[in-house]
């Protein structure tokens, strides 16, 4: 190990005395791939809330609705509001100059700009 | 907070008793531990473990929290990248989960057989048990831990506050983190948590947002726009407008408060260094160089010719002699003394010398040309033109009539010159002229077949007047009837001739008058343009949806070339706390989510919700931008009742709160009877920790 690592101390210790199993035995090298952590939406799948009353408060009936008000249009580029939508790219733009720069933008551009609202096609 | 010094490992951990807790608040951003009783956690990180592979050795290391990016040129970090133990903001990683215990325990100076304290932890709201059971049995399997509480931090931060007085027993919480933001209502200082309320929404959004518009918005800086950055320009520089949509339109009329709001971020730049016109000595050594290569060329030039003359006068001289030598030799003798010689007449010798006195001549005058041509003072040559007569010697006559020739046969010939350029410049005009008619003609062809019918095109009937383009093709169509096999045939020597189909064809005269008003208006308005300018050209072609793209001339690159503005931006990104719609979330946004709160409660009456709205606490590392708490008032307002009284304030530390709420509840004496022991655990199993739930009130 090089001296400034050492004295920078950011490595943490493999033995820990204060461990009934310390993390290389628990974890073996080379099992990596044997180990899987449920995901989110595994965890609720399993935690199976229908089970319960619904007037109990559990992770997925706290979650917000859908907002009332109706949702406002903004520019993609500028953040402006937006009455106008390119046909052809989807995207929505305040005024003429946008426009001008969005027809000058490669595709790429143009998909990163509509996945930031989620709205990019997805090709599975 | 970019690379925070590591903490330093603690040397009092033995001086605390066994039944002090420790206190951690497990967030998602940072990871905070301390003990109770203490008004700041001992330690802070950031709750992230990376795992790359040292390069010298090839062994796996851990490295927990921030740290120097500088080291990491040891490291080989392509397989790993930071990784947090969230999903959401539930735990599921419990290997990241212990490592980052490990490091915390480590850093509080841990160094018995097992970590003797019970632990308060804090958790997301309505954490889902899986997540909780797999904590507890981390904590009390790996670290022998003899009893574990379960808080939520919101709860903790809103209780420290009422106790500091900042907020009442009836109100809410808001908390906005770094994955999600909460809303939970207090009633007698309990937390309500049937009636909160959850976005998927936070800090990591508001930054991931700004860091995709920064790089769209300046792909050159792709590279520079890192995540540490990115983190950095939002907690200095975005604020949350108090009306999103006239805040955006000041920026969209560009007004001047506007531009006073532009932040301005600097990328290391250098100038590159100012190239320097070259010297005078420079400049006259090349053009030394130059004109001494240009005379050598010259020289050289002028020797071949010179060469080429003495040659030819060599040649004509041999022939003159055989001419001569020919006259004294008899008749009987002439084909035996031409054979000698190669020639088999006369006449052929005299036709030779006749060759080479012409190419002999055009050699000379090639060199007299050169001459002139080197000569740059016309008027130096024709010395004697403007004396008179009267005053020269007879030579000198001689002199000034050859010199007169001379000078009027160059200037015929440069007339001659001038006459041909512009002949030249007129065809080339007129082929263009052609050219964009026959254009046009063929596309009114293409787009008007019904057109047809009415028969405008060149077929003229008898008896009708004739124009005069028309009357020249007629013209021209008999000539070229009945000019066959009269005379030598020339026809297409020179390029003019070929005009004549031009002119013979029907396109050319103008017969598209009365089918389209507007265009034989453009077109005799086009033609008047070009007889005042005749540089004049039409750009009927252009479409209005054809840009004309201006090619970009290279110019070197300035200081503002490596400027980043955040002008819009600085709110825009916020504002997604607001709006999640502006991501693609479909849910509500913070002040909305408060009246949903406040429908969900069970008891309603007696006016709770006036005491609810009354004292609004706000908390979490997203609500630190400038101008949250006038934005939330004036959000919760418009869904209230007229004049509810509505008072939003915030945390008095809402990074720090929920760990000092949480010191203070563990310090508190019915502490202990909350807990969950690790007898409970063996004993009671899951399904006991289901049911389990904080009272948060003694």
């Amino acid at each position: 190990m090089e001296a400034e690592v050492i004295k920078a101390n950011i490595l943490l210790p493999t033995h820990l005395s204060f461990k009934r199993m310390q993390m290389s035995d628990k974890y073996p090298k080379g099992y990596a791939r044997g180990r899987h952590w449920k995901h989110l939406k595994q965890i609720l799948q399993a935690e199976n809330y229908q089970n319960f009353p619904p007037t109990d408060p559990n992770y997925v009936n706290i979650e917000s609705p859908p907002s009332m008000y109706p949702s406002k249009k903004f520019c993609d580029i500028t953040g402006f509001e937006a009455p106008y939508v390119d046909p052809r790219t989807t995207l929505r733009y305040a005024n003429a100059n946008v426009f001008k720069s969005i027809r000058s933008f490669p595709n790429e551009h143009v998909q990163r700009y509509l996945s930031l609202r989620n709205a990019a096609v997805v090709l599975k | 907070m970019p690379y925070a010094t590591r903490p330093s490992r603690q040397s009092d951990y033995n001086l605390f008793d066994s039944s002090c807790p420790i206190v951690i608040d497990n967030g998602c951003f940072n990871f905070r531990i301390g003990w109770t009783g203490e008004s700041d956690p001992r330690i802070t990180f950031r709750n992230m473990v990376q795992r790359p592979r040292h390069k010298a050795t090839g062994e796996t290391v851990t490295i927990v929290g921030d740290h120097d990016p500088a080291l990491m040129k040891y490291f080989d970090c392509t397989r790993s990248s930071h990784r947090s133990a969230f999903d959401g903001n539930v735990v599921y990683q419990f290997e990241i989960m212990e490592y980052i215990l490990d490091y915390g325990f480590e850093r509080m100076g841990a160094d018995g057989s097992q970590v003797d304290h019970p632990i308060l932890i804090t958790e997301c709201v309505c954490n889902p048990v899986q997540s909780r059971s797999k904590l507890a049995e981390l904590l009390f399997e790996g670290y022998g831990v003899p009893s574990v509480a379960f808080g939520v931090d919101a709860v903790f931060s809103y209780k420290y506050n009422q106790q500091l007085g900042v907020c009442d027993k009836d109100g809410l919480a808001i908390c906005s983190g770094l994955n999600t933001s909460h809303i939970i209502p207090f009633v007698n200082g309990e937390p309500v948590f049937e009636a909160c309320c959850r976005t998927n929404i936070g800090g990591y959004h508001v930054t991931d947002y700004l860091k995709q518009l920064l790089s769209l918005k300046y792909p050159n800086h792709m590279s520079n726009i890192t995540w540490e950055k990115v983190e950095d320009l939002k907690m200095e520089h975005c604020y949350v407008a108090l009306d999103y949509a006239s805040e955006v339109r000041l920026f969209q009329k560009g007004a001047k408060e506007a531009e006073e709001k532009n932040r301005c971020w600097q990328l290391p730049w250098i100038p590159p260094p100012a190239e320097e016109p070259p010297s005078e000595e420079e400049i006259a050594r090349k053009a030394a160089i130059k004109e001494k290569q240009g005379q050598r060329l010259r020289e050289m030039a002028a020797a071949k010719r010179s060469s080429r003359i003495t040659e030819l006068e060599n040649e004509l001289q041999g022939l003159e002699f055989l001419l001569h030598q020919l006259e004294n030799v008899q008749e009987n003798d002439v084909p035996s003394f031409l054979s000698e010689t190669g020639y088999i007449s006369k006449l052929e010798i005299e036709s030779a010398v006749v060759r080479v006195t012409q190419s002999l001549k055009k050699a000379k005058r090639e060199q007299v040309e050169i001459e002139e041509k080197m000569d740059p003072s016309m008027t130096e040559k024709y010395t004697l033109i403007n004396i008179p007569d009267n005053m020269l010697s007879p030579e000198q006559l001689k002199e000034k009539r050859k010199q007169l020739f001379i000078k009027t046969t160059s200037e015929g010939r440069q007339r001659a010159k001038q006459k041909r350029f512009e002949e030249e410049l007129d065809r080339e005009r007129q082929n263009e002229l052609d050219e964009k008619k026959r254009l046009g003609k063929r596309l009114k062809v293409n787009g008007t077949h019904t057109n047809e019918s009415h028969n405008s095109s060149g077929g003229v009937g008898r008896g009708e007047r004739l124009n005069a383009a028309q009357k020249e093709r007629m013209r021209l169509l008999t000539t070229a009837a009945f000019d066959r096999g009269k005379g030598e045939d020339t026809f297409g020597t020179r390029d003019e001739d070929w005009q004549l189909y031009k002119l013979m064809s029907k396109d050319i005269d103008d017969d598209d008058e009365g089918q389209d008003e507007d265009e034989a208006e453009l077109a005799r308005v086009t033609s008047r343009l070009q007889d005042i300018d005749p540089t004049f050209v039409a750009k009927s072609e252009i479409g209005p949806f054809q840009t004309i793209v201006e090619i970009p001339r290279f110019r070197p690159l300035t200081k503002e070339d490596f400027q980043i503005i955040l002008g819009v931006e600085r709110f825009r990104c916020p504002e997604i706390l607001f709006q999640p719609n502006m991501i693609g979330i479909d849910q509500a946004g913070m002040d909305e989510m408060a009246g949903i709160s406040i429908r969900r409660l069970p008891l309603k009456g007696n006016s709770v919700e006036e005491r609810i709205t009354n004292s609004i606490l706000m908390t979490g590392g997203s609500c630190l931008f400038p101008g949250m708490g006038e934005r939330l008032e004036a959000g919760i307002r418009k869904i209230r009742p007229f004049e509810s009284p509505i008072r939003v304030v915030r945390a008095s530390d809402p990074v720090l709160d929920a760990w000092r709420g949480a010191a203070a509840f563990a310090a508190a004496v019915p502490f202990s009877e909350q807990t969950f022991s690790r007898q409970d655990y063996y004993e009671k199993g899951e399904d006991w920790l289901r049911r389990y739930n904080l009272r948060y009130t003694f």
